[in-house]
């Protein structure tokens, strides 16, 4: 009853009911690969919950105290407040080490969630006008993701994570010119400054995940406005969404996933350690650890350090050195070429239309090869950080691995992306549904198909056909899989006609032949010559005049009538 | 202590299988005790001509195939002994610590007899323990995690080398490593680390061994090795399991 009226009040201020029942009634589609996006999210919100507890009790600063705890070897020993309070955590705070791991958990599987998510997005061409700029956003966010664990990792001030912030600073000291300064001016003084792990902090709990709340914002309002692309099938076209409603059933399925990640990130936390600083101990510049690894997502750069030869390349008189190249070089390259993709696509295939179907991966063996490259490349450079464990488990010197690791990464990558360029043209070329149901035949048909030119590479059941008319004017229609559309159409000139269809239908090959017998002829627009267009002008000036100087004649009636 | 030997003489080579054999059959290596007056020494001398001195020579004085064990010290025999780094069994992994071939009572035998050797000396096995876990902890990370690891589980040293995990070790062990400095592994004199520091380090390996229930508190350790096997259960039990509980989700729609 209270409730009612309460709602009725708000209603009749807000007019919450018919938008509710907009928002309520809003269809997305439910493929399964749709929902990697999701998981990053619900990742990322538990990642806000358990580190909102963490924030309670972590003391961000370098200043030292004595640890007195329930941890035996550490008890008595004066150390950093933020190791301190980090083992604390782990030992004298309840449920502390429980929110600690489950946090670091929720952190390596946010930015794994990301990285599938992308790699659905980049292989399904989701990236496509008009969702560039949402691609843009997510490339961002996962720049902060890896920014945001590294800076998480380095708080505690461990033995561990100090030394992958000392490569950091070194790797920033590398700039050639500037390097110096940059890292003065980011870490706060020479390494290790008592600035870096409170500059550490605010931009772990606060900066970044207030920028990250923003751009998730943002994304999902792209996505809100843009509707959610599909992947093709019946029923299915540019202009409609196929799917299920937000309430009930996709709400339902978006909670059980949301429940499905909390569930695994705390199953991990409870079971599984993870980051043991208490065993790592406190960071001392003269003390060190080994093995030594950071979080996978940034184990790439780890990897590349150890695979890049020691060359030194003096330009203008200053030293680039070596770690340059594998650290900054490689990571800008990175980021880069991640926020090219979509025009340097375009560039490539000419496809400027806007695109709201998927396509299948299949559809663009090109793409599917540059993904797997980078995959490959990645994985290697990520194995490549655990070379002295690989070394350990296998009993081969750890040099002989370095070489291995460093002939397959000039090798591998190109072996995998032209397997995957031919698995991609044997399906579109074949019948198989999986690359299990390959045959024979497939692969033959996928090695000497034609060359895959952009334009012939994804609309292979279409053409556009064009025409010269007997009044020498020029029209296109479009054939494709049982339908047949003729432009509305006459152009004056052949190029006028081929920029309507390429516009119209980009990438479909076009081809010109006689015209067909019965369509109707609309006239051709023909543009106004000059004289005409002068007086048109002349006749719009002309009538605004009369116009004026009508109403100065005839006084308005409320006048008259005084 | 290399571990590489060059190849043996022709007349040695036959020696060395019999020494070999010797010490992969297992009865050989417990021989029927032989009553005796002064037994230890008698055993100490059979065992050493059965096992050692093939490599180590009659005398101690080392030969191509082994270094010399003149001046070596009690606390370098019984360490090699004990870990069971000693005798050879294969020519390679020298630095694994394995169950011990001999028994205790051999081992001690075999130590006088190397003893015997002139000119004697060197580092007298120690004894180690009641140290605290507090100062062995910074000791601990100061001299040895860099190579044996923060979490004790050794690590990748150059030309296939490693130091070894510490989860084996006992006490007595630790003492004669830090002073004997075996392998890559550099020898610390008493002038560097007093026993009392032996005894503290002693006692924080242990903490990193036996307490490993207390110590890895967060649940399964993963093996302390840190980052690299997170990540692998991070994408494998972590993501891989939700990309199910997606597909399983989204299994209605087509």
């Amino acid at each position: 009853m209270i409730t009612r009226r309460l709602y009725r009040a708000l209603d009749a201020r807000l007019g919450t009911t018919s938008a509710g029942r907009t928002a309520l009634a809003k269809v997305f589609p439910d493929h399964w690969t749709f929902m990697f996006g999701e998981v990053a999210v619900y990742a990322f919100l538990a990642l806000l919950l358990t580190g909102t507890y963490l924030t309670l009790f972590f003391e961000p600063s370098t200043a030292e105290t004595v640890y007195d705890g329930a941890y035996q070897p550490l008890d008595g020993s004066t150390v950093s407040s933020a190791f301190a309070s980090t083992v604390a955590l782990s030992f004298d705070v309840r449920a502390g080490l429980l929110m600690r791991q489950a946090h670091h958990w929720a952190a390596l599987l946010f930015v794994a969630a990301i990285v599938v998510h992308l790699l659905r997005v980049f292989f399904t061409g989701a990236f496509r006008r008009p969702r560039e700029l949402n691609w843009v956003v997510g490339v961002t966010m996962l720049a902060l993701a890896l920014l945001n664990g590294f800076t998480g990792y380095s708080m505690p001030d461990d033995l561990l994570s100090g030394t992958g912030l000392r490569i950091i600073y070194s790797t920033v000291l590398s700039v050639p010119v500037v390097g110096s300064w940059i890292a003065m001016l980011a870490f706060g003084g020479e390494f290790p400054s008592d600035e870096t792990t409170p500059r550490l902090y605010i931009s772990h709990v606060l900066i970044v995940p207030a920028v990250f709340l923003a751009l998730i914002s943002l994304h999902l309002v792209m996505i809100i406005r843009q509707k959610h692309s599909q992947f093709p099938g019946p029923g299915r076209r540019e202009h409609n969404v196929v799917g299920s409603r937000l309430w009930p059933a996709y709400a339902v399925r978006s909670l059980s996933l949301l429940t499905g990640v909390l569930a695994a990130v705390f199953a991990l936390g409870g079971l599984v350690q993870i980051n043991p600083v208490w065993i790592y101990g406190p960071f001392h510049p003269a003390q060190a650890t080994s093995p030594a690894q950071p979080d996978w997502y940034v184990a790439w750069g780890d990897g590349a350090l150890r695979l890049f030869p020691p060359i030194e390349v003096h330009v203008a008189g200053h030293l680039i050195p070596a770690p340059f190249f594998p650290a900054v070089g490689l990571g800008t390259v990175t980021f880069l070429l991640l926020y090219a993709w979509p025009w340097l696509e375009r560039w490539r295939t000419g496809d400027k239309a806007s695109h709201q179907i998927l396509e299948r991966p299949r559809d663009r063996p090109g793409r599917v090869a540059a993904g797997a490259y980078a995959l490959t490349f990645f994985a290697v450079l990520l194995v490549a950080a655990a070379d002295d464990i690989i070394a350990r488990l296998s009993g081969i010197p750890v040099l002989g691995i370095l070489r291995t690791l460093q002939i397959l990464l000039l090798v591998l990558p190109f072996a995998v992306a032209a397997v995957a360029f031919l698995v991609a043209r044997s399906l579109r070329a074949g019948t198989a549904t999986t690359v299990g149901e390959l045959t024979r035949a497939d692969l033959h048909a996928g090695m000497t198909g034609p060359a895959a030119s952009p334009g012939d590479t994804d609309h292979p059941a279409e053409r556009i056909r064009l025409w010269r008319n007997p009044d020498d004017t020029w029209r296109w229609r479009w054939h494709g899989p049982g339908a047949d559309l003729a432009s509305n159409e006459v152009f004056l000139d052949r190029e006028g006609a081929l920029d309507a269809a390429r516009t119209a239908y980009p990438g479909v090959p076009v081809e010109q032949d006689e015209p067909p017998e019965g369509v109707v002829l609309p006239p051709p627009r023909r543009e106004p010559g000059p004289a005409t267009k002068v007086a048109a002008a002349l006749v719009w000036v002309a009538m605004a005049v009369l116009g004026r100087r009508a109403d100065r004649r005839q006084p308005s009636r409320s006048e008259a009538s005084k | 202590m290399t571990d590489v030997p060059p190849t043996p003489r022709r007349g040695r080579r036959v020696l060395a299988a019999a020494a070999g054999l010797g010490v992969l059959g297992l009865p050989l290596t417990s021989p029927s005790p032989q009553p005796s007056p002064s037994a230890a020494s008698d055993r100490g001398t059979q065992l050493y001509q059965q096992s050692c001195a093939s490599c180590h020579g009659q005398q101690g004085e080392g030969s191509q195939r082994g270094p010399a064990l003149t001046g070596v010290g009690p606390a370098d025999v019984d360490f090699q002994l004990s870990t069971g780094r000693m005798p050879l069994r294969t020519e390679h992994r020298v630095q694994e610590h394995r169950e011990p071939v001999f028994s205790e009572s051999d081992i001690r035998a075999l130590v006088q007899h190397v003893a015997s050797f002139p000119p004697g000396g060197g580092p007298p096995i120690p004894t180690v323990g009641g140290g605290h876990t507090r100062s062995g902890r910074e000791l601990y990370l100061t001299y040895c995690s860099a190579c044996h690891s923060a979490a004790g589980v050794g690590a990748t040293l150059t030309n296939g080398r490693f130091a070894p995990s510490l989860f084996q070790a006992t006490p007595t062990q630790i003492g004669e490593a830090v002073r004997v400095g075996p392998g890559l592994m550099p020898a610390f004199p008493s002038g560097v680390l007093t026993d009392a520091q032996v005894d503290d380090i002693a006692a924080y390996v242990d903490v990193l061994q036996n307490d490993r229930g207390d110590l890895d508190r967060g649940g399964w350790s993963l093996g302390r090795l840190g980052p690299f096997p997170e990540g692998a259960v991070a994408w494998v039990l972590g993501l891989g399991v939700l990309l199910l509980l997606a597909r399983r989700l989204g299994s209605r729609a087509r």
